[in-house]
């Protein structure tokens, strides 16, 4: 079951990503971007990295999208004045996308069995939690991490900087 | 815990980093231009010299940074670039009213990826290396705001930079799939050898080399190059094509020295090498201005570059490494020089040098030094360094690519003599003295002198790199 499952969510991320490309209304490519990442999430899910598939949904689905939205707020791009209320042909594969990745949602959480991995490469076999997760990333990949921080630094130096007014 | 081997072994990065945070505090707090510069150049001759100490261990695997030789090296080579970068952009700067400390730190951050680069064991922290250096040079190639054509090149620097980032992350996540490790010496030994015809190995081979192909803005992955090399200040054009395209090579020879031979590889970097040398010299033949046409002409150089990648059974790892460091201070060199001629008012076309080398007689000697080194006339590195790559190419039986690079080369010597004959054998119109600061001219001179002596004397690099590269 979680094959199939797995491929079902493949091809939803796949098709919401591309009409997330193709549409021309901003908002609605947030949307269908907003689609992809849940279908992302339960895949995470199904790897047995519950962990990774809330992450992707709070802070991707979640955040990223919501400041996404705000700044197309202000850059006023979404014409809301000029919006209609969409017809059901609009709507319709946002919804049928959602209405797949709930079921399958629905599906896991009503299952006995959650998926596991192996841990560690010997025969022991469980579900990835934080501690794992923790050790990983701060023991394995610490250095790592330091290097993205100072890149997201210099991330915001360089808008500060670039983002100045220049003079008159 | 790290210990203290560790700690000695990643002190270089942290050197960097607290550098590059204490400039950004110093630019809060205090109000003079200079602090901020002076601290940056301290902290990378300090890196740069801690780097060249040996150190107690050659890695520190708790942390995945290697201190090998070769690591040492680039790494001492970065930081001593980024302290030459960080001297010319402080006239060239203040003649551009370039202000502010992100500058200085914006330089320190990129070093930093470079090192990190340069001391990665495995996939992620090369990767990452290799991004927190280009993230730096979109910054950097931008900085000039009063200018539109700036901002413009570096919107196109980073379209086309986040794309390639996304192909080397593709990449680097198919290899980890065949492989499940993400260490370099593991990975390349299981994904490029030549009995190996697994599909997503050679997938993720293929968005590698799309990745680099842009780094080291071969053809066809080269647009943005003439557009970042016309609109950034010179210094920062002589960073990117001394350090980024110093980094990139870099990363090819350490994912490299673990094979012996190409397989699959071959075939593509092939092609990139021959239309880089190619498309490169050819275009900058036609260009009148100077800033494009040495950008046409670093394409062609990185073609090269790759010829030796390609040579890989006739030493020729050793050859892309020391042509790398070769180009290097031959960029520095003539884009020092370039900025400090555009900084006494010399415009951007080919008709503005003319008659430079009388009134501006340092600059332009540098100039003429570098593009003398750059068309690889003898006793130069840039001969040795061309040299040793066709040497390799004809040992490794790749004498179609020998052949046609030594072509290339004989053309390329028409456009970079062009710009020498502009500067000395034509009279210019304006009669002007020359404003350099002693260290604009102590930098030109040494750079001068490296480019000399390791062309007269290359062996004990060339000895040094043989024996990291075996």
């Amino acid at each position: 079951m979680e094959q199939t499952l797995f491929y079902i969510l493949a091809i939803v991320t796949v098709i919401a990503t591309i009409l997330a490309i193709t549409e021309k209304h901003p908002v609605h490519a947030i949307i269908y971007l907003v689609t992809s990442f849940f279908a992302l999430a339960v895949v995470f899910y199904l790897l047995a990295a519950p962990l990774i598939a809330v992450f992707e949904v709070i802070i991707y689905a979640g955040a990223v999208m919501v400041l996404f939205m705000f700044v197309i707020m202000m850059l006023d791009q979404g014409n809301p004045e000029e919006a209609r209320c969409p017809l059901l042909v609009h709507c319709l594969p946002a919804l049928v996308l959602a209405g797949i990745i709930l079921a399958a949602l629905l599906l896991l959480l009503s299952g006995r069995s959650t998926p596991v991995a192996p841990i560690g490469g010997g025969s022991e076999k469980r579900l990835l939690d934080v501690a794992d997760f923790a050790i990983t990333l701060f023991k394995k990949y610490g250095v790592a991490i330091e290097i993205i921080s100072m890149q997201l630094l210099f991330a915001i130096v360089g808008v500060l900087y670039l983002g100045r007014r220049r003079k008159p | 815990m790290m210990s203290m081997a560790d700690i000695q072994i990643a002190l270089p990065l942290l050197i960097l980093a607290i550098g590059a945070l204490i400039t950004l505090i110093c630019g809060a707090i205090g109000r003079k231009q200079t602090t901020g510069y002076l601290i940056a150049v301290i902290a990378a001759v300090g890196a740069g010299l801690w780097s060249m100490q040996t150190p107690p261990a050659l890695l520190a695997p708790g942390l995945g940074l290697s201190a090998s030789g070769l690591t040492r090296l680039f790494s001492a080579y970065f930081c001593f670039m980024a302290a030459a970068v960080l001297l010319f952009s402080h006239s060239y700067n203040r003649y551009r009213d370039i202000a502010g400390e992100e500058y200085p730190a914006t330089i320190l951050f990129a070093t930093f990826g470079m090192v990190a680069l340069a001391s990665a064991t495995n996939l992620l922290l090369l990767f990452l290396g290799l991004e927190a250096m280009t993230f730096g040079f979109y910054i950097l190639a931008a900085i000039d705001r009063e200018q539109d054509v700036s901002s413009e090149a570096g919107l196109k620097y980073l379209l086309m930079g986040a794309l390639s980032a996304a192909f080397l992350a593709f990449g680097i996540g198919l290899l980890y799939c065949v492989r499940g490790s993400l260490g370099i010496s593991e990975i390349m030994q299981t994904t490029l050898a030549a009995t190996v015809r697994d599909p997503i190995a050679l997938a993720g081979w293929g968005c590698l080399l799309i990745g680099m192909a842009f780094k080291l803005s071969l053809v066809p992955a080269h647009l943005w190059t003439p557009d970042v090399y016309e609109a950034a200040p010179p210094p920062v054009v002589a960073f990117l094509s001394g350090g980024s395209k110093a980094a990139a090579v870099l990363l090819m020879v350490v994912l490299l020295v673990h094979v012996a031979e190409l397989g699959t590889l071959r075939v593509p970097l092939f092609g990139l090498a021959l239309l880089s040398m190619l498309v490169g010299n050819m275009a900058a033949l036609r260009q009148n201005r100077v800033r494009r046409m040495l950008a046409y002409s670093s394409i062609a150089q990185m073609g090269y570059g790759v010829v030796a990648l390609v040579s890989i059974q006739g030493h020729g790892l050793q050859a892309a490494a020391f042509y790398a460091i070769g180009y290097g201070i031959m960029s520095l060199a003539a884009f020092g020089a370039i900025g400090v001629l555009e900084a006494n008012g010399c415009g951007a076309e080919l008709d503005d040098y003319r008659g430079r080398g009388f009134t501006q007689p340092v600059a332009s000697g540098a100039l003429a030094i570098s593009l003398f080194a750059l068309a690889g006339i003898p006793p130069t590195v840039g001969f040795t360094g061309k040299f040793l790559i066709f040497a390799a190419a004809i040992r490794t039986g790749e004498n179609a690519l020998a052949i046609l690079g030594i072509l290339t080369a004989a053309v390329s010597i028409y456009y970079y003599l062009r710009l020498v004959a502009a500067l000395y054998l034509q009279r210019g119109a304006a009669e002007q003295t020359e404003s350099i600061s002693i260290n604009d001219t102590v930098l030109l001179a040494l750079s001068c002198v490296l480019i000399i002596l390791l062309g007269i004397f290359p062996a004990q690099l060339l000895d040094f790199l043989k024996i990291q590269l075996l």
